[in-house]
């Protein structure tokens, strides 16, 4: 494993708030730039399964996304990293970064930097079943870059 | 421009003390009508529901549940009515609490993924003992750790049952025919549990390889949020000679409930078929209402792949069960140095309440094949019915409706007015009322833990700051759901639990 740089190990702001919503929750994140806000959204997600400041950041791990506009494009982009917790390597990020951002073709390459899920280190927070499209919202204007999701859980 | 509320009202007519009807024109292209119960208590939040929603105009938030149950009555193919029970609330297309039935014979009919939500097969099974409230007092507290460590729960927790990757699709295809062959169900279970245990028409070669790789960690699992396996104590009957047909003799017998569906195997199911159905959609023009209807016909290969898919989860989910059940039998023996035999632990019956099936009903004086869809509703049958187990012929089916932490629970038993006004569905529980935020700010989780602790409640739970989003008073009162049901007649009061330990996510 190569060692990571201290870039990577950087722990980055929290732009990020949990919305009402009766059976689900609904993740607002925001940021400087759309990519930011993208990347905010998938580390609330990992928010909201444990408490985030317990985990470190000793490895990455490269997803990549595809969708077919920008709303598939973020919903691909948070299932790919659900999915990334929920089987092997059951890894949980603390930081998400976007390296490549095709707003062309809707497509992400992200890395996670995080650790593998472990119960005696991790308190469990809840679980994510799912990602929705219900009231899915990306506002992308020169002052505002913000998204909103709800996530099934 | 978007109705007032005053105009929204009326669409909405009272059709008797515990139910009111949904007109067309509520919503556009309502094929049938809609219909949901309620008692006084429960019908002040739906109503305010409608009225958050009508002074929101059609920005931001959420569809309230009174709508929901309207888009539903929009779909092609739909039949009878669209039904809201007592415990509706806002869902993901389809409200929670919701029943949509669609005619097999009309090609254009449809099947929804959210009509049967995220967890599919999430359901709730009951086991009954011969031990008293009596013998388990001075070992609560031990026999409740040792179902703790028994059974895997919360987020990020593995499975303890071994199974790889050709086992899983074994048991996607056999359900509890998998689990009694490998020794972790009883032949008796399967009799108890609807469809035997097992949807024949399971295929695991319709499955993502994403939804097996996310399912074969989590077998035997209970999960986090609403899920739990609880100790439960005979409370009240209300119907001493059904009761006795379950094997439930008096006050104070011991029982436990366990409440788990298909994890991240059936999440992943859904949410796969949301996208390809997105397409389906697009091809054959299948307008709804609302872009989270997300349909297929069901004669349509996207529709089949579904119910085929489908199938296989509602198999994990009965594995899933069944591998917790045998974990719990075991932590029961241990702790009372029997067997689970001698301590005559059998499935009093276990129930499905998100799931698509096909049934015969009567519509309009006519017998129908149809696609029923109960989401967050119980299948109720009636004595007499064909599907429900020689045990329970003369009663009707047991409904087996969970209460929330804390709260009582209830096992109720399906009526002929069910079968006739409900496509014999009931409700399936308390049904939330505060969103899980509210829950969070408003209450504190060493409040609510030390309430359960004062009425003698033994808990363990994986993640405790979360509980008060699970707390009673995040939910609808489960007895006033549970009434209602009653009073309406489309399920009859049968048993009611009291819970003395919890174990949760």
């Amino acid at each position: 494993m190569t060692e990571l740089t201290k870039e990577e190990k950087e722990i980055p702001l929290i732009k990020y708030e949990y919305l009402d919503h009766t059976a689900d929750v609904q993740l607002h994140a925001w940021g400087d730039s759309l990519e930011e806000a993208f990347e905010q959204c998938a580390e609330a997600m990992f928010g909201y399964m444990t408490e985030i400041d317990k985990v470190e950041i000793l490895e990455k791990q490269e997803i990549e996304a595809q969708g077919e506009d920008l709303l598939s494009l973020l919903f691909h982009l948070l299932d790919e990293f659900l999915f990334l917790f929920s089987a092997e390597p059951f890894f949980i990020a603390r930081k998400v970064k976007i390296t490549e951002f095709d707003r062309i073709n809707f497509k992400i390459i992200a890395t996670g930097y995080g650790e593998t899920f472990d119960l005696k280190k991790h308190p469990q927070g809840t679980e994510v079943k799912a990602i929705t499209y219900s009231n899915m919202q990306i506002h992308d204007t020169p002052n505002l870059h913000a998204v909103y999701v709800i996530i099934d859980i | 421009m978007p109705r007032s509320y005053e105009e929204e009202l009326k669409f909405i007519e009272r059709l008797s003390p515990y139910s009111w009807r949904i007109k067309k024109g509520f919503v556009p292209n309502m094929k049938v009508e809609g219909i949901f119960y309620v008692n006084n208590n429960l019908e002040n939040l739906m109503f305010e529901e409608l009225k958050a929603s009508s002074a929101q105009g059609l920005v931001g938030g959420f569809l309230p549940g009174m709508k929901q149950i309207a888009n539903v009555a929009a779909l092609p193919g739909i039949v009878g009515r669209s039904i809201g029970l007592p415990d509706v609330h806002s869902g993901y297309g389809f409200a929670i609490g919701n029943v949509a039935a669609f005619d097999m014979d009309d090609p254009n009919s449809i099947v929804s993924p959210g009509g049967v939500g995220f967890d599919i097969n999430c359901g709730v099974r009951l086991l009954r003992t011969n031990l008293t409230e009596k013998d388990v007092q001075p070992v609560k507290e031990q026999l409740t750790q040792s179902m703790f460590d028994h059974i895997p729960v919360g987020v990020g927790s593995k499975g303890v049952i071994p199974i790889n990757a050709q086992d899983l699709e074994e048991a996607l295809e056999m359900g509890v025919d998998w689990s009694l062959r490998e020794g972790y169900a009883w032949a008796e279970d399967k009799e108890h549990c609807e469809e035997f245990g097992r949807m024949l028409n399971a295929d695991p070669s319709k499955v993502s390889l994403r939804a097996k790789k996310r399912g074969l960690p989590q077998l035997g699992t209970l999960g986090a949020g609403n899920h739990y396996a609880e100790i439960q104590v005979v409370d009240e009957i209300y119907d001493k000679w059904a009761a006795t047909k379950m094997g439930i003799e008096h006050k104070g017998q011991v029982c436990i409930m366990i409440h788990s569906g298909s994890r991240g195997f059936g999440h992943q199911v859904a949410t796969d078929a949301l996208v390809t159905m997105e397409r389906a959609m697009k091809r054959d023009n299948i307008v709804t209402n609302d872009r989270q209807l997300a349909c297929a016909r069901i004669s349509s290969t996207e529709g089949q792949d579904y119910l085929k898919a489908m199938s296989a989860a509602a198999n994990f989910a009965w594995v899933n069960r069944s591998s917790m059940t045998f974990l719990c039998r075991q932590a029961f023996a241990k702790q009372f140095n029997s067997t689970p035999d001698d301590l005559d632990m059998h499935l009093i019956y276990d129930v499905s309440h998100n799931i698509a099936k096909v049934e015969q009903h009567t519509v309009n004086g006519k017998l129908k094949t149809l696609l029923v869809h109960r989401k967050g509703s119980t299948r109720a049958f009636p004595p007499h019915h064909p599907l429900i187990p020689v045990d329970y012929q003369l009663t009707g089916q047991p409904v087996l409706i969970g209460g929330t932490m804390g709260t009582c629970s209830y096992i109720l038993t399906g009526t002929e007015k069910g079968m006739e006004e409900t496509f014999g569905s009931t409700c399936h529980g308390a049904g939330r009322a505060l969103s899980r935020a509210k829950s969070r700010r408003n209450l504190d989780y060493t409040e609510v833990l030390d309430r359960l602790k004062e009425q003698g409640i033994s808990i363990r739970v994986a993640s405790p700051k979360l509980v008060m989003e699970e707390a009673p008073e995040s939910y609808k009162n489960v007895t006033d759901v549970v009434d209602t049901c009653h009073a309406a007649g489309i399920s009859k009061k049968t048993v009611k639990l009291r819970p003395i330990a919890v174990i949760k996510g």
